[in-house]
């Protein structure tokens, strides 16, 4: 049959003006509060701006100030910032490991739970997404008294001395550590829901077959629930290249810890550099745009979608 | 304190050989139930089958209590450290020889010196303000515009969706120098405007959410307010409204709890000590010296009271809530 586009009537169309208007409120918002800051930080990021030294407009002299790719060529060679930009971005690389440790944890966790006979599981699910609810601060003040050098509990359990906040890679581990304890819980909760989704005769049928338990999960659930692993190795991916708290009150902004956005803080906030660290935050932008991009082709091929 | 290693290194030990031979044992009785399902197997295949599904049964249940109990001592144990830390003189807080979970006098005055020192109430109320002042326009105003998405007419509706969805892409941290630049320029430092004003549009996360929740309410519903001669804006507050309690309740709750965490935008714009959040007076105050500790674990199991209070009260949207999110949404 042929599909005939009849152009909408006279109330439809105003129906559909009165909907624009709505949404135009929040297209306001994002103009305000995320468009127009983001071609800034872009425009900033060409200028050598310091806000501190101020003297006429922004833009009555970016005639003067406009230095083109400079900026995005001191942070890879300058020898004062790019040492300061490559170990923040070496250090949120390495911090990235606590996403996949994270969610290998959380699945392993959701797999026991979303089985039907076990007792408590409602006590557990509780218990275990905790630290997801409690605050960053507070646990990256007692998460660091644990890891502390001198009195530190893991050091006295481990019959240690290790340097957990000072040295440049334990501290990262450290941190490592700490988020994958913080993530368990999100990756538990969210993969449980996509598990208990899941068409019970698949594993009825895989039974008859002689599958074990591990063998199942491997073939069914994991297939299964992707799309759900997927968005929680992305957003985890992105929350944690926008890492800022961990560096300022865990490691108290030592070295070993510093983050891209910590960078961004110590260079644009305090220091004023604001073209130094809007080059750093476009490209975080720009890596963070690339992620998402990417998940959205590759979810594409290879998510299960039922 | 070895002895705790030793323990440790063996419980792990045994969970690994207990995991590689009930896989083992599993994968084994597995092909032979599969052969007897086909052409029938032995009497001793018969009698592995049954040892080894059993020793899988309760090896099995062992392991998965195991595992569970293990995460959950795990994700409490930072808690009850902290409170057990709270509860010490700063002597035993720094004591490295004799680690003690249960100190010998319990020192509850450091509650009450957390809570003064660092003007907790003041700390409160700012806080207090913010939720005040974002969590209802929010609200509404997101919920507004996901009705505009669910149940109106619009053409390239994917299309505006997809570009306030790009929004989220967006690190805030990118964003931070203009906007800090304008609040300065507009006199908003150490003003709650700065986090106030973005909410005011509503949030494109929360409307997302409420566009999944509202689809699933019939339009007939909406439809029969159209012939009785509703307008949109009636439609949306008379039918709409009262049916989105539970996905409003959700992120409320979330909302709640996000605000209540919120340190990088607060520590911004807040830098006065009359208008710091509850958040950035505890970071001051763990910026004390190693004297002050136990005060600074009270405190911080003071911000986190409220916290688990909601957390357990609204326990069933934690869940609920966070499995539309989770699966609707990809990326």
């Amino acid at each position: 049959m042929e599909k005939v586009k009849i152009r909408p009537g006279r109330l439809k169309r105003k129906e559909g003006r009165i909907a624009l208007a709505i949404i135009s409120v929040k297209y306001v918002g994002e103009i305000v509060f995320v468009f127009v800051p983001v071609l800034f930080s872009i425009l900033y990021s060409f200028t050598d701006y310091n806000a501190a030294r101020e003297t006429a407009p922004f833009f009555s002299r970016i005639g003067d100030i406009w230095i083109g790719f400079g900026n995005y060529k001191n942070l890879f060679t300058h020898f004062m910032y790019s040492e300061y930009f490559l170990r923040s971005v070496c250090n949120n690389l390495f911090m990235l490991l606590s996403v996949p440790l994270g969610i290998a944890a959380g699945l392993l966790v959701a797999a026991i739970l979303s089985q039907p006979d076990i007792r408590f599981a409602g006590v557990f699910r509780m218990l275990i997404y905790m630290p997801v609810v409690a605050g960053a601060v507070a646990m990256n003040i007692i998460w660091r008294y644990m890891f502390d050098n001198q009195y530190g509990l893991i050091n006295s359990l481990l019959g240690t001395q290790w340097m957990w906040l000072t040295d440049d890679w334990l501290v990262k581990t450290a941190i490592v550590i700490k988020n994958v304890w913080g993530g368990v819980g999100r990756t538990m909760i969210l993969c449980l829901a996509a598990m208990l989704a899941v068409d019970g005769n698949y594993y009825e049928a895989a039974k008859l077959d002689g599958a074990g338990a591990t063998r199942r999960f491997f073939a069914i659930t994991l297939p299964i629930i992707t799309p759900t692993v997927f968005y929680l190795l992305i957003t985890g991916v992105i929350g944690n290249l926008q890492m800022y708290t961990d560096s300022l009150i865990f490691a108290s902004g030592d070295p070993g810890a510093q983050t891209v956005v910590y960078f961004i803080w110590t260079f644009g906030i305090r220091r004023s550099m604001y073209g130094l660290a809007a080059a750093a935050s476009t490209l975080l932008t720009i890596t963070i745009m690339i992620i998402t991009v990417v998940q959205f082709r590759i979810s594409d091929r290879w998510v299960f979608e039922g | 304190m070895n002895a705790a290693v030793i323990v440790l290194l063996v419980l792990l030990a045994a969970l690994a050989v207990s995991v590689a031979a009930g896989y083992a044992f599993s994968s084994r009785s597995a092909r032979l139930r599969a052969m007897d399902v086909r052409g029938g197997i032995g009497a001793r295949q018969k009698a592995f089958v049954r040892f080894s599904s059993a020793y899988c049964r309760i090896g099995g249940r062992v392991l998965a209590y195991g595992i569970l109990f293990l995460t959950c001592a795990a994700s409490l144990f930072p808690f009850l450290w902290m409170i057990s830390s709270s509860l010490k003189t700063p002597a035993e807080v720094s004591n490295t020889m004799r680690l003690v979970f249960f100190p010998a006098s319990p020192q509850w005055s450091n509650y009450a010196r957390a809570w003064t020192t660092i003007d907790m109430v003041g700390g409160f109320l700012n806080t207090m303000i913010i939720e005040a002042a974002t969590i209802p326009v929010c609200v509404i105003v997101s919920s507004l515009e996901a009705f505009a998405f669910s149940k109106m007419y619009m053409r390239h509706k994917t299309v505006h969706l997809l570009i306030l969805l790009s929004g989220l892409m967006v690190p805030y941290a990118s964003v931070v120098l203009p906007l800090y630049r304008a609040y300065y320029k507009l006199g908003f430092i150490n003003t709650f405007w700065p986090l106030i004003l973005p909410t005011m549009f509503g949030s494109v996360s929360q409307m997302f959410f409420y566009i999944q929740y509202q689809k699933g309410i019939p339009d007939a519903m909406f439809e029969s307010g159209k012939i009785d001669g509703a307008g949109y804006l009636q439609q949306f507050v008379h039918i709409m409204l009262p049916m989105m309690g539970p996905a409003i309740a959700a992120q409320v709750v979330f909302m709640f709890i996000g605000n209540w965490n919120d340190f990088f935008a607060p520590s911004l714009y807040l830098t006065n000590e009359n208008v710091k959040t509850l958040q950035l007076k505890l970071k001051s105050l763990s910026d004390g010296n190693r004297m002050d500790l136990p005060y600074v674990f009270a405190g911080a199991a003071i911000t986190c009271v409220p916290l688990f209070a909601i957390y357990f009260a609204f326990q069933r949207y934690f869940v609920g809530g966070l499995a539309i999110t989770g699966t609707g949404v990809k990326g």
